[in-house]
């Protein structure tokens, strides 16, 4: 199994009152809440934190694209994956990815990953969310009737951007180009693996696996409702006649690492608390712009995991809760690698995620989190799935430059 | 309450059903973007009068189709198509919210082939200071606090009404998501359009209807678009609100008649 480490972001210093005083951590969050100074210390650690998970071997790092929010302050992805390029040498870098339909053109996009991709010696992974409704609807004003349209028109049109080695027009409802002709190109051939993240549409798990990508199921419900999700998933490829090798999924987990039971309790309760009260506390008016998601999905009966009613139920939550329901996989070493191999198992997923820095948690305590879990848990979960080939992870070069190299063995004089 | 005949058309590929009911002058209503159920006692009371046709535009309620068109200028060639295989000489049209504002637009390109337009609450503006309520945020629970002035009368309680039931609830959910994201093709994230170019088009006679208690559409939204059509009167109710022609067609139609001798 490839085990992956994922940051939000988050801003850590939001009012003990938050959620009694603001309507929603997205879209209206007022920015006189942002301290930029705050802001540099918060970029410098979490990029440390990545950083660190990519020097104590974690196979791949993983980033993300929000906008208007505290839940995240990673509103360019990019940005933030072109420094991990230079300052990492040997995990995936795992963008979670560009949300197509928000950038004119797309093929920005295109450029980008090529970008990244070339500069990182083949370890990009490329992510395409549609992005939340919150993101893309709310803040970057697209029209929830078109976003989906616009954003299968994107896809085709970077697909096509990476694998036509000849200029190209390109005549789309969204975009129009007379000359298509990106440079660089990805350094990945034919591009680098494609992961989808969404929230359990059934449109979603069609396309993916006709596309043959990687379906990542982002829940922050755990994963006892996720196996609920997966098993629909992984019914569905049956239908769609498509195998089942688990590397097609990934799924992402908070887990919370430390000595006993007990005192992971003590240590990492009210970060967890931090993340579902304050970090997922969204007005249910932003949560889906009309629209958004489809009528067969919403005639499918799933729910939404943002709004007034997935806030109310998490309003009572306890640590025992969070434990119980799956929402976290917290203890110690032992307890965490028994939960892990068995939530593995149960949504069958090759490409595990886990959140290691949550809510308001500092850096010390992430750092430990994170060291606790490489040494004494990853040992113990990736042999899972060893029978199953990756077809969707980066095929970086083998000599790969890092940063400096070209200076230090004289190659510029 | 009379029964409406049903005609069913085929416009540019999409299945159109269009409620009739009268004799006389053709007057076509444009629903908005709420309170479009059913045949209400306001449309009863015109057909009395006018040749009253009302289509259920695509993408409400079992309507489909709305995939078929793009964008407003599509929106516009649909309903002249509309009308033109209605075959109706000369009809007004009565618009409501989303519907004034493609009445508007239709006017627009097309004002010789029209007789009067009625704009009520239109949609279609912008004014910074004053931009109305963005009622896409508005939980599909609250919302009729802020359609009807009067929303608690138990006389009103069958306007956009809200039951405890929940699989009612999931049915005027998925109504409202339909009807919704419908608006938001032509709306999203704020009306503004261009109406306000093309508008000074018109040569119709025209009547701008707002009502002085509809947080979607201020007073003063009525006011701009009036300053920019020719001959145009702007009638402002008092204690009405969004669904002013439900809350109190009386009054409603008799504006209207006055309007359209």
């Amino acid at each position: 199994m490839k085990v992956s480490w994922f940051h939000l972001m988050p801003y850590r210093y939001l009012p003990k009152d938050f959620e009694e005083n603001y309507r929603s951590v997205w879209v209206d969050v007022p920015s006189h809440l942002y301290d930029p100074k705050l802001g540099h210390q918060l970029y410098n650690e979490y990029l440390d934190e990545l950083e660190h998970a990519d020097s104590v071997g974690f196979d791949g790092i993983c980033i993300n694209e929000h906008h208007n929010n505290a839940y995240g302050i990673m509103p360019s992805p990019n940005i933030t994956a072109a420094t991990l390029t230079r300052r990492t040498s040997d995990a995936a870098i795992i963008v979670l990815g560009n949300s197509l339909a928000l950038y004119n053109p797309p093929i920005r996009i295109a450029e980008e990953f090529a970008m990244l991709d070339c500069i990182s010696g083949g370890r990009l992974v490329a992510g395409f969310p549609v992005g939340t409704s919150m993101d893309t609807n709310f803040a970057y004003g697209q029209n929830p009737a078109t976003l989906r349209d616009k954003y299968y028109e994107a896809h085709d049109l970077v697909i096509k951007a990476w694998t036509e080695p000849e200029p190209f027009a390109f005549n789309g409802i969204h975009t129009q180009s007379r000359y298509v002709n990106i440079w660089p190109r990805p350094l990945q051939t034919p591009h680098p693996p494609v992961w989808i993240p969404g929230g359990g549409s059934l449109e979603t798990w069609e396309w993916t696996a006709r596309m043959n990508y990687v379906y990542c199921y982002l829940s922050y419900s755990g994963y006892k409702r996720g196996i609920e999700v997966m098993n629909g998933f992984w019914k569905e490829m049956e239908n769609l006649e498509v195998d089942d090798n688990p590397y097609r999924a990934g799924f992402l987990q908070l887990v919370c690492v430390s000595e006993t039971d007990e005192k992971a309790e003590e240590e990492y309760g009210e970060h967890v608390d931090y993340f579902y009260k304050k970090c997922l506390h969204v007005y249910e008016g932003f949560s889906e712009a009309p629209g958004y998601r489809t009528i067969k999905t919403i005639k499918a009966g799933n729910t939404k995991q943002l709004g007034a009613k997935a806030t109310q139920a998490r309003k009572q939550l306890s640590w025992n809760d969070y434990k119980d329901e799956g929402y976290i996989i917290a203890g110690s070493p032992k307890t965490v690698v028994n939960e892990l191999r068995k939530a593995s198992e149960g949504l069958r997923v090759g490409h595990l995620m886990v959140l290691l820095q949550i809510g308001s948690m500092p850096k010390d305590l992430t750092i430990k989190n994170t060291e606790l879990f490489a040494s004494k848990v990853m040992p113990h979960i990736q042999d899972m799935w060893n029978e199953y080939e990756d077809h969707w992870w980066p095929k970086p070069l083998a000599n790969r430059q890092v940063a400096g190299q070209s200076i230090s063995d004289g190659t510029l004089s | 309450m009379s029964v409406f005949e049903t005609i069913e058309l085929n416009i540019q590929g999409i299945k159109v059903t269009v409620r009739k009911k009268g004799e006389g002058t053709p007057l076509i209503y444009l629903h908005g973007a709420f309170g479009y159920y059913g045949w209400p006692e306001f449309l009863d009371d015109l057909s009395e009068s006018y040749a009253v046709y009302s289509p259920i535009h695509p993408g409400f309620l079992e309507a489909e189709g709305i995939e078929k068109i793009n964008d407003l200028y599509d929106l516009t060639l649909f309903h002249l198509d509309l009308i033109e295989e209605l075959q109706l000489n000369k009809p007004s049209i009565l618009g409501h919210y989303f519907g004034a504002m493609i009445g508007a637009e239709v006017a627009a390109v097309c004002s010789h082939n029209l007789d009067k337009l009625v704009m009520v609450c239109p949609a279609g503006f912008w004014i910074d200071e004053d931009p109305g309520l963005d009622y896409f945020v508005v939980p599909n629970s609250d919302i009729r606090k802020h359609l009807i002035a009067d929303h608690l009368n138990p006389r009103f309680a069958n306007i956009v009404p809200w039951s405890d039931d929940e699989s009612e609830q999931d049915r005027s959910n998925l109504d409202r998501v339909k009807a919704l994201s419908t608006v938001a093709k032509f709306l999203w994230p704020v009306p503004d359009k261009g109406l306000s170019r093309r508008i000074k088009r018109i040569k119709s006679d025209t009547l701008i209807i707002t009502a002085t208690e509809d947080p979607i559409v201020p007073v003063s939204h009525g006011r701009k678009c009036a300053s920019l059509i020719n001959n145009s009167e702007h009638h402002i109710l008092q204690h009405c609100g969004h669904l002013a022609m439900l809350e109190d067609p009386v009054h409603f139609v008799d504006i209207i008649k006055k309007f359209i001798m």
